[in-house]
């Protein structure tokens, strides 16, 4: 379903050039559930927005279902990242000026859903991911941490992705909290058979993963099967 | 939920801010709004006064004045090729002269008023003096002044069209109008006059030593109408002992749109014989002053406008700006530049629109002052075309005037008394336009910078 080969990504910021990510190549299977670790600045996040076409790559392909995302035109990738991409990030990311509803609702506008389908798919997958119908109308700010995750999660599912990219999904909550939110997309990935990539710190949420990823200076040093 | 509703929600995201953006944008939008209302009165008035001075061609000898009239003079003669000109329907002349009283005052402390040609007839117009000032003058507020055995010299006007004064402000009241083309010593006195001079209609008084008789008596208001015998031109020009001589002239053209070709060729039948002025020429002159009050509301509205377009694309930048992370958000999420853009200008428009309404509402309470503002000041700076200054009272009544027609000056009082600024459809309608138009270019150029957000941001935590 996903294989990257080669890929690299360096930032220049002055006269010094980062090799962010420094020749990666894995490959993974639809509705695998895999991890990635790493100390802080070894570049998980920027693979992950390599994978998620929010950035382009300085040199190798990413081919997802055969086709190399890398190659695409801009009005190709903004489909790409509306409808076969769902991504959560660990500072939630949610538009504060919308109700929870209508932060689900958003990426189904942008692909093309019909306004009624909208609003009972997002309530259904609001009730999915367990966030009760009174609190589906009020805005971020009057949400939880846990809450307005939940949210992102739903936000990532509403024009059902192929591929859901969480990049530290439950660093900003309880260790509670956070494996309720990695159960939810745990048992997204198999229900729903989501490939599904996590960045993590923690390790026990990668020990429950089917693969892990470790990253080191740009670079995959070890995998587990 | 679409852009264009989200836009209009997030117009009211941070109301503080929406407070103060739509004030400082509703101050440009209605200073450009009074401008345009003053721009619009200025105009109305300049097309009025331009279409109400008639399409006529005054014409006085070379370097005449009211006060040596009768030594600087054209003739009969001189002015009859100029009704058969193409396009002429008529030609008006007339003699005027100034008449002083048998036995009156001449020696007084504003000057000399001796004329070898007299009248039995005494002025009804008193003069008035305010306390300490040399100044004299004819109605108005302030004590009498009379001198001992004082009369206001008296205009005598001998025309050939006294019918075209009774289609002005004059009417006859007692009695028949005169004869134009008799030579019949029969003369129209006003009411005032007779009154004060008991004459009624068969009544006889002299002029140049010559028995008149009156023939009829017409109503005015005006005091130098009130001050004026009148008389057949033949009449006229063999009484003063001037045989043809015409002091002033007007030629009446069929259209306004032969004026300027009539007055050419006026000019080329007297040469350097007579001053030729159209009705024209003396209406561009009155709203001269007008034309800067045009220019200068004409820069303030586009002043304001751009002023508008700066405040919203300013605002508008500000605001991606501290958006940055929400847009790189639904960038992440699938939403095209186009899309985002699209929100964007309607949060614009939202803003503008209430800057508008807000902006409205100030025009409508300030075009008024503003419009009065700036014709006074442009008055003030052009006082020469005052009227009713010092001395008026010794200016001799010219055959335009008592026939209604009036100077330059007093129709430039008239525009600074008259000039309406009134918000009307048109103005609700530019400034609807002018918002849209300020919201477009603001948001237009937010346009690039939300293209130039790249969605990697949203990777970064804050
Ligand atoms: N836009 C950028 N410009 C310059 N350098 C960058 C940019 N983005 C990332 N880097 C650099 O690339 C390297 C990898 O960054 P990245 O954010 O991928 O690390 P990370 O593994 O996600 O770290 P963390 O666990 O702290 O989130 C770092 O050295 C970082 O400084
Ligand atoms: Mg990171």
């Amino acid at each position: 379903m996903l294989t990257v080969k080669d890929l690299k990504k360096s930032y220049k910021s002055g006269d010094v050039t980062v090799a962010a990510v420094n020749g990666i190549s894995l490959s993974l299977k639809e509705g695998q559930f895999a991890s990635i670790v790493g100390r802080s600045g070894s570049g998980k996040s920027t693979l992950l927005s390599l994978l998620g076409a929010l950035d382009k790559p300085s040199s190798g392909q990413i081919f997802v279902d055969n086709q190399d995302i890398t190659q695409l035109h801009d009005k190709d990738l903004i489909k790409y990242r509306c409808k076969t991409i769902g991504f959560v990030f660990q500072s939630y990311n949610l538009v504060p000026n919308l109700t929870a509803l209508e932060n689900v609702m958003l990426p189904m506008e942008f692909g093309g859903i019909s306004k009624e389908d909208r609003h009972s798919r997002a309530s259904l997958l609001l009730d999915q991911v367990g966030l009760s119908a009174d609190k589906q109308t009020r805005k971020p700010a009057r949400l939880s941490g846990g809450e307005q995750q939940r949210v992102a999660i739903a936000r990532a599912l509403a024009n059902k992705p192929k591929l859901i990219l969480a990049d530290e999904p439950t660093g900003n909550l309880d260790s509670q909290t956070g494996t309720m939110i990695f159960d939810l997309l745990h048992n997204l990935s198999k229900s729903q058979n989501t490939t599904i990539i996590v960045v993590t710190h923690d390790n026990e949420i990668a020990g429950k993963t089917d693969k892990t990823f470790k990253l080191s200076d740009g670079k995959l040093i070890t995998k587990k099967s | 939920m679409n852009p264009v509703s989200r836009g209009i929600r997030n117009a009211f995201r941070n109301t503080s801010r929406t407070f103060s953006i739509v004030i400082i944008l509703g101050l440009s939008i209605g200073l450009a709004l009074a401008m345009l209302v003053a721009d619009q009165s200025v105009n109305n008035k300049i097309n009025t006064v331009k279409a109400s001075v008639g399409n006529t061609i005054t014409v006085t000898p070379a370097g005449f004045s009211r006060f040596s009239s009768v030594n600087n003079s054209l003739t009969t003669s001189q002015l009859a090729p100029l009704s058969k000109l193409a396009n002429v329907t008529g030609v008006e002349e007339s003699f005027t002269d100034r008449l002083i009283t048998i036995g009156s005052n001449t020696n007084l402390p504003f000057g000399n008023t001796k004329s070898s040609a007299t009248t039995s007839l005494s002025s009804p117009v008193k003069l008035k003096a305010k306390a300490g000032r040399r100044f004299f003058y004819v109605g108005g507020g302030g004590a009498n002044f009379s001198p001992a055995n004082f009369s206001l010299p008296i205009t005598f006007l001998a025309t050939n069209n006294p019918n075209q004064i009774n289609t002005g402000n004059l009417a006859i009241v007692s009695g028949k109008m005169i004869n134009a083309n008799l030579d019949d010593n029969q003369a129209l006195v006003s009411q005032a006059m007779a009154t004060k001079n008991n004459l009624k209609v068969g009544s006889t008084f002299t002029a140049y030593s010559t028995t008149l008789s009156v023939e009829g008596i017409f109503s005015n208001s005006t005091q130098s109408a009130n001050n004026t015998v009148v008389v057949s031109l033949p009449t006229g020009q063999a009484i003063s002992n001037k045989s043809g001589v015409v002091t002033s002239a007007v030629v009446y053209v069929n259209s306004l749109d032969n004026l300027a070709s009539v007055t050419n060729a006026v000019k080329n039948k007297l040469g350097s014989a007579a001053d030729v002025t159209s009705s024209q020429q003396q209406a561009n002159q009155t709203v001269a002053p007008l034309d800067s009050v045009k220019s200068i509301s004409l820069y303030s509205l586009i002043g304001a406008v751009i002023a508008g377009s700066l405040i919203i694309l300013l605002t508008m930048v500000m605001i991606v700006r501290e958006r940055t992370r929400e847009i790189g958000v639904i960038k992440a999420i699938g939403a095209s530049n186009g899309r985002i853009s699209l929100q964007f200008m309607s949060e614009a428009v939202t803003l503008t629109l209430m800057g508008a309404v807000v902006g409205l509402i100030f025009a409508i309470l300030a075009a008024s002052p503003i419009t009065h503002t700036l014709v006074n000041n442009s008055a003030t700076s052009n006082r020469q075309f005052g009227f009713g200054g010092p001395g008026a009272a010794f200016r001799a009544a010219g055959p335009r005037f008592i026939s209604g027609g009036r100077g330059a000056g007093g129709f430039l009082r008239d525009n600074f008394t008259n000039i309406h600024a009134a918000v009307g459809w048109s103005v609700l309608g530019f400034g609807l336009l002018s918002a849209i138009v300020i919201a477009v270019i603001g948001s237009a150029g937010v346009a690039y910078f939300i293209s130039k957000i790249r969605p990697a941001v949203v990777m970064r935590t804050e």
